[in-house]
C-alpha cells in the first residue's frame, strides 16, 4: 500500500461513490467518519517506516508512478495530512448537522483529495494544474443545478483559471534562470509571472472580489470550504516555490513585494469588513485580511517563517469551519444575511451567534482565541521589520474589529422583553460547542499544536533553516 | 505557587457552587461554601507578607522560538495592596448579601468569586503579554454577564460600545508590545522601551474610560449592588495596576501635559458628575472615572505608587459604599471614615499619591480630588433608598456590618503596612486643601442650587453630552463607508475585471520603480 493511494485516491473515489451511491442521510457522516480516519492514520502510522503490530509488518510506501508522473507524501507529510483531513471531518462533520445535500460531502472530499494531489506531484509544477482542477470541480458546489452562474462563480473561474498559465509560464522560466543566474531580465519575467499567478491565486487585491460576490450569492458554507482548502494549498505551494528558488526569498525587492501585496489585503480587507453591512461580506473580507498575514509572513524573510504560517494556517481552518457554520445557521432564520435582517437574533440563536463572534474575534486575534498565538507571534517579527509596516497591518486588524463590535451590536439589539431560547438543533449545539471550545483550546494552549507544528519545517529542504 | 493558591481558591468556590446550583443544594450551604472560599483567600493573601517578592509563571508556549515571554505572574510592593483590595472586596460582597434576600443568587455568588480570582492574576500579571490574555478573560466575562442582564436596543448597543472600547485598549497594549520590540527592548514591565510608555498609559487610560474622556458603562444602575460593584471595580482594578508599571523614562514626552491635561479634564468631570449624582449606583461610573483620572495623573507625574493608592481607594472606598445597601447610623460614620483615605493626609491609603510634582495641575487635581471627598460624603451621608437592619437576626447584622467593616479596615490597614506607599506624610498641604475645599462642598451642597443632585433620569450617557462628541465621528464613519461602497461597487460591477487589470497593471509599474 501506497501513501499516494490512500491519502488521495481513497478519498476520491469514496467521494464518487458518495455522490453516485449512498443515500443523502449518511453522506455526510461517511464523508466526515472517512476524512477523520484518514487523519488519524496520518498521526498514528509513519510513512515509508515499517510498523510491527504484534508479528504483522506495515509499510505504508511514499511514492506511486501515475503516467509517467509520480506522487511523493513523505514521512514529513504525516503532520500536514493529519491537519489537513482533521480539519476537513470537522467540515463535513458540520455538514451533516446543516443536513447538506450530498454533493457537498461528495465534491469536498475529492476536492481536498485533488489538492492534497498538488503537494504530492512530481515534478511539482503539475500542482497548478490539481489547483485548477479543484477549482473546476468547486463550481457544481456552487452553482445549484438548473441554475445560472452568478457573477462571483463566474470571476472565481476566471481568476483561478488565469492563475495557471503564468504559473507554469514562471516554472519554465524559472528553469533558465537557475541555469544562468546573471540574466535580469530573465529573473524580473519569471519573478513578475510567478506573482501574478499567485496573486490571481491567493486573491490579492484587487483579485479578490469573486469572494464577497459569492457570500452574497451562494451558501457561505461552500464559500467557507473554499477559501480554507484552496488557500491552505495555495500557501504550501507558494512555500515550495520559496524553498526551491531560494533565490525569490533571498532577494529584497521580491521580499518587498510581496509584504507590500500582504499589507494592501491587510488593509482593504480590514477596511471593507468595517463598512460593510453584511455579514457573509464581512466573513469574506475576514478572510482576505487573514490570507494577508500568510502573504505577509511569507515575505518576511524570517528564519521562523514556516513555524508562523502553519500557525496561522492551522486556527485558519477552524475559524473559517465555525463562521461558516454559524453563518449558515442564521441563514435560516435571515435569508439575506443584511445586518437589518439580523437584528436582534442573539436571543433566538446564542450558540451560532456566540461562535460567530468567536471566530470573528479569533481573526482580530483576540485574547484567549485561537488566532492570538499566531497573530502575536507575528506581531513579533513584524515589530523587527518594520514599524511603518506594523502600523498599517494593525490599521486593517483595527478594521476587523470594527466590524465585528458592529456585528455583535446588531446581533444584541433585541426588543425590549425579547426571551432567550435555544433554537439551534441538538447536532448543531454539539459542532458549535467543539468549535468554539477549539478556538480557546488553541488560544489558551497553542502548544497542543506543537506535535504537528515540529514536523511541518521538515516538509522543506531550505526554507526557515 | 501562593498566587495559583488564592486564586484557585476562589475559582474552585465558584466551581462548587455552581455544581450546588445545579443539584438545587440549600442557599445557605452554598453561601457558606463561598462566604469560605472568599476568606480563605484573604487568609492566603496576607501570607504572602511571609515571602514576597516572589514569582509564578506556567510552562511556556511553544515553538519556544515564537513565545519569549512566559505567563509570568508577581507578588510585590505594588501588586499586594490591590491583591488585598481585590480579595477584601470579594468577601465582602459574600458577606453583605445575607442582607439582600432576594438576590440569593448562586450564580451571581459565583461570578463575583470567579471575578475575584480573574482579577487577582490580572493585577499580579508581570509582563503585558499576561496582562492581555488576562483582560481579554474579563472583557469576554462582563460582556456575557451584562447582555444576559440588560434589556432593549439602546442598553445592548451600550455594553458592545463599552466592550468595543476595552478591547482597543487591549489593543492599544499589543502596539506598545510592537513599539518595544521594534526599539530592541523585551517585553516585560522592567525592560519595556520608554517609547512604548506612553501607549501603556493610554491603553489603561481608555479601558478606563480617561483617555479620551468617555463613559466606559451605563450610568444606570442595571447590575446588582454586589456583582455589578464586582464587575466595576476589579474590571477598572485589572486597568489601574498596568499603571503601575509605566516605565519613569517614558514621561519625558512631550506628549506627557496634554495628556495629563485629558486627565485633568477627566478627573473633575467624574468629580462633578459624581458630587451631583443621584444616587452612589448611579454615579458609580464617574466615581470610577474620577478616581481613575486621578491614578493616570499620579502615574503621568512620574510616581506609580500614587496610581496603586488610587485604585486601591476606588476599590475599598467605592467597595464600601456601594455595598452599603442598609440603613444604619454607625454604619454611616464608619463610612465617612472613607473620606479620610481619600484626602492624600499623611498615612491616609492615599499619603502617598501626590510625591511628586504637579505643577501648574495642582489647582486643579485638588479641585477634581475635592469634589471626589466631598460627593462621598453626599452619598454615605444619604438616608433615602436604604433598607433598615432591624428586623433583621442579630447573626445576619453581624456578617453584614463585619462586610463593611473589613473594607473600611482594610483602607488603614493599608495605610500604615504592607506596601511602599505606606507611612507616606506625602503633599500635606496639597492634602489640607483638598480637604478643606471638600468640607466647604459638603456645607455649599444643600445651599447652592448648582450643587444639587440633578435628577436621576438626566444621567446618561446621551445626555453626559461627552459621548454625543462621539457620535461627530459617525459622520465621518459614514462617508468613508460611502466611498469603500463605491470602490466595492466599481471592482465586482460588471466593469470589474477591466479595473482588476488597470490596477495590475499599475501595481507592476510600481514594483518595477524599485527595481535598478
Amino acid at each position: 500500500m501506497s501513501a499516494p493511494l490512500i491519502w488521495i485516491l481513497l478519498p476520491f473515489l469514496a467521494g464518487a461513490l458518495i455522490l453516485f451511491f449512498l443515500p443523502e442521510k449518511y453522506s455526510s457522516i461517511a464523508g466526515g467518519t472517512l476524512a477523520a480516519l484518514l487523519s488519524l492514520a496520518a498521526l498514528i502510522f509513519p510513512i515509508d517506516t515499517a510498523l510491527l503490530i504484534g508479528s504483522l509488518s506495515i509499510k505504508i510506501s511514499a511514492s506511486v508512478a501515475f503516467f509517467g508522473r509520480s506522487f511523493v507524501l513523505t514521512a514529513a507529510d504525516g503532520a500536514l495530512l493529519s491537519m489537513i483531513y482533521g480539519v476537513a471531518a470537522f467540515w463535513l462533520i458540520c455538514a451533516y448537522a446543516l443536513d447538506f445535500e450530498k454533493r457537498f460531502a461528495a465534491l469536498s472530499l475529492m476536492i481536498v483529495a485533488l489538492l492534497t494531489a498538488s503537494i504530492a506531484v512530481e515534478p511539482f509544477l503539475y500542482a497548478s494544474l490539481l489547483l485548477e482542477m479543484a477549482a473546476m470541480l468547486a463550481v457544481p458546489l456552487l452553482v445549484p443545478v438548473y441554475q445560472k452562474a452568478g457573477r462571483g462563480v463566474v470571476r472565481f473561474l476566471v481568476y483561478q483559471t488565469l492563475a495557471m498559465p503564468f504559473i507554469l509560464f514562471s516554472g519554465w522560466a524559472l528553469a533558465g534562470v537557475e541555469a544562468n543566474p546573471g540574466d535580469f531580465g530573465a529573473t524580473l519575467q519569471s519573478g513578475a509571472m510567478l506573482g501574478l499567478g499567485f496573486a490571481f491565486l491567493f486573491g490579492v487585491f484587487p483579485f479578490y472580489n469573486w469572494i464577497p460576490l459569492l457570500l452574497e450569492e451562494v451558501s457561505p458554507y461552500v464559500v467557507g470550504f473554499l477559501l480554507w482548502s484552496l488557500t491552505a494549498f495555495t500557501t504550501i505551494f507558494a512555500l515550495g516555490f520559496l524553498d526551491r528558488y531560494a533565490w525569490i526569498s533571498a532577494s529584497p525587492q521580491i521580499s518587498s513585494a510581496i509584504v507590500f501585496s500582504g499589507t494592501v489585503m491587510v488593509v482593504s480587507g480590514g477596511v471593507f469588513a468595517s463598512m460593510q453591512k453584511h455579514i457573509g461580506r464581512m466573513m469574506g473580507y475576514a478572510a482576505i485580511l487573514e490570507t494577508g498575514l500568510i502573504v505577509l509572513a511569507m515575505g518576511l524573510r524570517s528564519p521562523r517563517v514556516v513555524d508562523v504560517i502553519f500557525l496561522l494556517l492551522i486556527p485558519r481552518g477552524l475559524e473559517l469551519v465555525v463562521w461558516a457554520f454559524a453563518l449558515s445557521i442564521i441563514k435560516r432564520q435571515a435569508y439575506s444575511l443584511r445586518l437589518s435582517e439580523v437584528r436582534g437574533l442573539a436571543r433566538k440563536y446564542p450558540l451560532a451567534v456566540s461562535a460567530l463572534i468567536a471566530a470573528h474575534l479569533s481573526v482580530t486575534g483576540f485574547p484567549l482565541l485561537a488566532g492570538f498565538p499566531s497573530r502575536l507571534a507575528l506581531w513579533q517579527e513584524l515589530a523587527g521589520y518594520s514599524l511603518t509596516v506594523s502600523f498599517w497591518v494593525f490599521l486593517g486588524v483595527f478594521g476587523l474589529l470594527v466590524a465585528a463590535t458592529r456585528a455583535l451590536a446588531v446581533f444584541v439589539m433585541a426588543d425590549e422583553n425579547a426571551s432567550w431560547g435555544i433554537n439551534e438543533s441538538w447536532a448543531q449545539i454539539i459542532m458549535l460547542s467543539l468549535g468554539v471550545a477549539g478556538l480557546f483550546a488553541i488560544g489558551i494552549f497553542p502548544q497542543i499544536l506543537q506535535p504537528l507544528l515540529a514536523d511541518l519545517p521538515a516538509l522543506f529542504l531550505h526554507l526557515g533553516r | 505557587m501562593l498566587i495559583l493558591i488564592s486564586s484557585s481558591l476562589l475559582f474552585l468556590a465558584a466551581l462548587v457552587l455552581m455544581t450546588l446550583r445545579m443539584s438545587s443544594a440549600n442557599a445557605r450551604i452554598a453561601w457558606l461554601v463561598a462566604v469560605g472560599g472568599g476568606a480563605l483567600a484573604l487568609i492566603s493573601v496576607f501570607m504572602w507578607l511571609a515571602q514576597m517578592p516572589f514569582e509564578f509563571s506556567l510552562p511556556a508556549w511553544q515553538p519556544r522560538a515564537l513565545f519569549v515571554n512566559p505567563i509570568l505572574f508577581r507578588a510585590d510592593g505594588l501588586s499586594f495592596p490591590f491583591v488585598a483590595s481585590i480579595s477584601a472586596l470579594t468577601l465582602a460582597i459574600l458577606l453583605t448579601a445575607v442582607a439582600r434576600p432576594t438576590l440569593t443568587n448562586p450564580f451571581a455568588w459565583a461570578g463575583a468569586l470567579a471575578l475575584g480570582g480573574l482579577g487577582l492574576l490580572a493585577v499580579t500579571a508581570n509582563n503585558p503579554f499576561t496582562l492581555l490574555l488576562i483582560w481579554g478573560a474579563l472583557d469576554l466575562v462582563e460582556l456575557v454577564a451584562q447582555i444576559r442582564s440588560v434589556d432593549g436596543p439602546a442598553q445592548n448597543e451600550r455594553v458592545v460600545i463599552s466592550f468595543s472600547t476595552r478591547i482597543f485598549g487591549i489593543g492599544l497594549l499589543l502596539w506598545a508590545n510592537i513599539v518595544s520590540v521594534a526599539n530592541g527592548s523585551a517585553f516585560d514591565f522592567q525592560s519595556i522601551s520608554p517609547n512604548a510608555g506612553l501607549y501603556l498609559v493610554a491603553a489603561a487610560g481608555l479601558r478606563l474610560g480617561v483617555l479620551p474622556l468617555h463613559l466606559p458603562y451605563s450610568a444606570e444602575s442595571i447590575l446588582r449592588r454586589g456583582f455589578g460593584t464586582s464587575f466595576r471595580l476589579i474590571s477598572a482594578a485589572s486597568s489601574l495596576a498596568l499603571l503601575a508599571h509605566v516605565p519613569a523614562g517614558s514621561l519625558a514626552s512631550t506628549l506627557t501635559p496634554f495628556m495629563l491635561a485629558l486627565a485633568v479634564i477627566a478627573a473633575l468631570y467624574g468629580g462633578w458628575m459624581w458630587l451631583r449624582a443621584p444616587d452612589e449606583l448611579i454615579g458609580r461610573p464617574y466615581w470610577v472615572i474620577g478616581l481613575a483620572a486621578l491614578a493616570v495623573i499620579s502615574a503621568l507625574s512620574g510616581n506609580p505608587l500614587g496610581a496603586v493608592a488610587w485604585g486601591c481607594a476606588l476599590i475599598l472606598v467605592g467597595g464600601s459604599l456601594f455595598l452599603s445597601s442598609i440603613q444604619h447610623v454607625w454604619l454611616n460614620r464608619a463610612l465617612l471614615l472613607g473620606a479620610w483615605s481619600l484626602s492624600s493626609l499623611p498615612f491616609s491609603l492615599t499619603g502617598g499619591a501626590w510625591l511628586r510634582a504637579l505643577g501648574f495641575f495642582a489647582p486643579f487635581v485638588i479641585a477634581a480630588q475635592a469634589l471626589l471627598i466631598s460627593g462621598f460624603i453626599r452619598h454615605a451621608l444619604r438616608p433615602a433608598g436604604r433598607d433598615s437592619l432591624e428586623a433583621q437576626p442579630v447573626w445576619m447584622r453581624t456578617v453584614y456590618l463585619s462586610g463593611i467593616v473589613l473594607l473600611v479596615a482594610l483602607q488603614f490597614l493599608l495605610g500604615i503596612t504592607g506596601w511602599g506607599g505606606a507611612l507616606q506624610v506625602g503633599a500635606w498641604l496639597h492634602a489640607l486643601l483638598a480637604s478643606l475645599l471638600a468640607a466647604i462642598l459638603v456645607w455649599a451642597t444643600p445651599r447652592l442650587r448648582i450643587l444639587n443632585p440633578i435628577r436621576a433620569h438626566w444621567v446618561g450617557a446621551a445626555a453626559s453630552g461627552v459621548n454625543s462628541v462621539y457620535r461627530n465621528f459617525w459622520f465621518v464613519y459614514r462617508a468613508l463607508e460611502g466611498i469603500s461602497q463605491t470602490i466595492a461597487a466599481t471592482l465586482e460591477g460588471e466593469s470589474g475585471i477591466m479595473w482588476t487589470l488597470l490596477f495590475m497593471a499599475l501595481f507592476i509599474l510600481y514594483l518595477t520603480q524599485g527595481l535598478p
